[in-house]
């Protein structure tokens, strides 16, 4: 009997802990959006479903969804396609390769924030080292962070720099953990390398690729660092304004509050079907 | 003819892992570079010292010691909070792993217990900003290191059950079985038995939620203004205030990035199934 309770408390502890720490603000949270909820004035009114209804007429809403959606659906495939060729060529016999792994590591350390300085130095329009090499190389300065169109692409090119070591480190682990002997056997037969990833390796790191993909979509729906730091709070204009960022207006620049806990309580619920599409297919790894 | 075109394929190879290389390593290189530039060379394209510019370490001294106070309150908060929020994840998380990786509950099942953590990890911080900041307003938290504290060992918690379970199930039960035979309790087992097996993964787990911690913006943003703020905080306010300085910008950035580097790759061998929570392993 004494050992059931120590379990318990062990579990009961961490758990108590989620629940005060995460779970009551949250709650908390999810009822401030039914009131007129401010930051700059107590008290807090009951308004109903006032602010969901305001959402549906919302263009910034929309607007944040279509920008964080469009970051995510150009720079997940984009990392997770490099990490593929980066794992597949570390495999192959070739020289320093601790090294360049260690090379491919770094960026895994770097603070979002670091990566934003980084992209204030190399990206500065009016002779940062990119557009200085492209005016050597014969063309024109690209406006990274002040055109709404180029913008976007700023930002993602820097998640990708930021994400694709993660993707080459999980299928790198993956692939190696496929047994030598069905490669040894396909090369007898004749295969070439192609051939080989295509019908022994693709299939038999599909399960980490689906790992990694939920990992990297959740992360990159969350994005805020990035956008906020690099192009002036998801800038210019409301180009790069990802979900992240319009809710933090909402309520650290309007002070509405209870509207940023209704548009926070939306965006959980799309991350929630997200999440629970994926976490029936990983659930399995530990059970 | 084969020899030519394997010859040919490990040409590509060269190229592609060189030009990777150059995309992952180039940026960090050019932040070392300009910030041991003069400032009259911070707009030309030369990276070799001594040969296409003069290396100074004017610019590291005048922001070392010049600006020390803050640069080491910076790094001084971040470093405590780092370490306090690690330490309460890093026990938390091994109490609640242990218990999970040995033990069937039975009401609630283990795989809903992990489940409901692995869920936790994918909250959005911001939609947590918001009721963080006004509780810890009115219990007078508000810019303190207590409070990013409470709140990233909260956020990396998920982490560090996760993560220790696998550690803890990968060790056999035989080990701890002969001490209970002995008459050994359950914690006396944990921390006399089987944590010094764990150590390595222990320490990894420790140092993952340290450099998460260390890089973490948005909850350390809104709940710190001018004494808890931590580096990335610093990093941020200086895109506005100093604008195109980019030998400030470069070390302001290195100074963040070199200490998780460094402990980064000191546990390599945990980060595969430390970043997707034990479910790849390496």
């Amino acid at each position: 009997m004494a050992k059931l309770t120590a379990y318990h408390l062990f579990v009961l502890i961490a758990v108590a802990y989620a629940t005060i720490i995460t779970i009551f603000p949250l709650a908390f949270m999810v009822y401030g959006s039914f009131t007129n909820w401010r930051l700059d004035v107590s008290g807090m009114n009951w308004v109903g479903i006032k602010y969901y209804i305001d959402l549906i007429e919302d263009y910034r809403f929309y607007n944040s969804l279509r920008v964080t959606f469009l970051l995510t659906a150009l720079a997940v495939p984009t990392e997770i396609v490099f990490g593929m060729i980066l794992a597949h060529l570390m495999r192959l016999q070739i020289r320093f390769r601790r090294l360049f792994r260690t090379i491919f590591l770094i960026p895994l350390f770097c603070a979002p924030v670091a990566v934003s300085l980084m992209g204030e130095v190399l990206f500065y329009e009016g002779g940062g080292p990119i557009n200085t090499v492209l005016n050597i190389l014969g063309f024109g300065s690209i406006p990274w962070r002040s055109s709404p169109n180029v913008a976007p692409l700023t930002v993602v090119l820097c998640d990708v720099w930021m994400w694709t070591p993660f993707c080459f480190l999980i299928t790198l682990a993956a692939l190696e953990g496929i047994p030598k002997e069905l490669h040894e056997a396909s090369i007898v037969d004749g295969a070439s390398s192609f051939q080989i990833f295509k019908s022994i390796d693709f299939p038999l790191i599909s399960s980490p690729l689906i790992t990694i993909l939920m990992f990297r979509v959740l992360d990159t729906i969350k994005i805020f660092d990035i956008p906020y730091t690099l192009v002036g709070g998801g800038g210019p204009g409301i180009a790069t304004e990802v979900m992240s960022i319009y809710i933090y207006k909402q309520a650290f620049r309007d002070f509405t509050l209870g509207k940023a806990a209704a548009t926070s309580v939306v965006f959980l619920v799309i991350i929630a079907i997200i999440t629970s599409l994926f976490i029936r297919r990983l659930r399995k790894y530990y059970v | 003819m084969s020899k030519m075109v394997s010859r040919f394929k490990s040409v590509i190879t060269y190229i592609l892992i060189l030009l990777f290389s150059g995309f992952f390593f180039m940026p960090l290189f050019w932040m070392i570079i300009i910030s041991i530039k003069r400032p009259i060379d911070q707009f030309t394209l030369g990276f070799i010292p001594w040969i296409q510019f003069e290396p100074t370490l004017r610019n590291w001294e005048s922001e070392l010691v010049g600006q020390a106070s803050e640069n080491l309150r910076a790094l001084m908060n971040s470093t405590i909070i780092g370490l306090g929020s690690a330490a309460i994840a890093t026990f938390l998380g091994t109490l609640a792993g242990y218990a999970l990786a040995r033990f069937e509950f039975k009401k609630i099942k283990n795989v809903d217990i992990i489940s409901s953590f692995l869920s936790l990890r994918f909250l959005p911080p911001i939609a947590l900003a918001i009721p963080y900041y006004v509780l810890m307003q009115s219990i007078g938290l508000l810019d303190t290191q207590l409070a990013v504290i409470l709140v990233h060992a909260a956020a990396f918690l998920p982490y560090s059950v996760l993560v220790m379970r696998d550690a803890f199930k990968s060790i056999p039960v035989a080990m701890e079985e002969s001490a209970f035979i002995d008459g050994a309790s359950v914690l006396r087992a944990l921390t006399n038995i089987v944590l010094p097996v764990v150590a390595p993964a222990l320490a990894a787990v420790f140092i993952l939620t340290l450099t998460f911690s260390w890089n973490e913006f948005l909850f350390a943003f809104i709940l710190t203004s001018k004494n808890a703020y931590t580096l990335p905080i610093r990093m941020a306010g200086s895109i506005t205030t100093i604008g195109v300085i980019f030998y400030t910008l470069s070390i302001r950035q290195l100074i963040s990035v070199i200490p998780p580097a460094i402990l980064g790759l000191l546990v390599q061998k945990y980060i595969v199934s430390g970043l997707t929570m034990g479910a790849v392993k390496a």
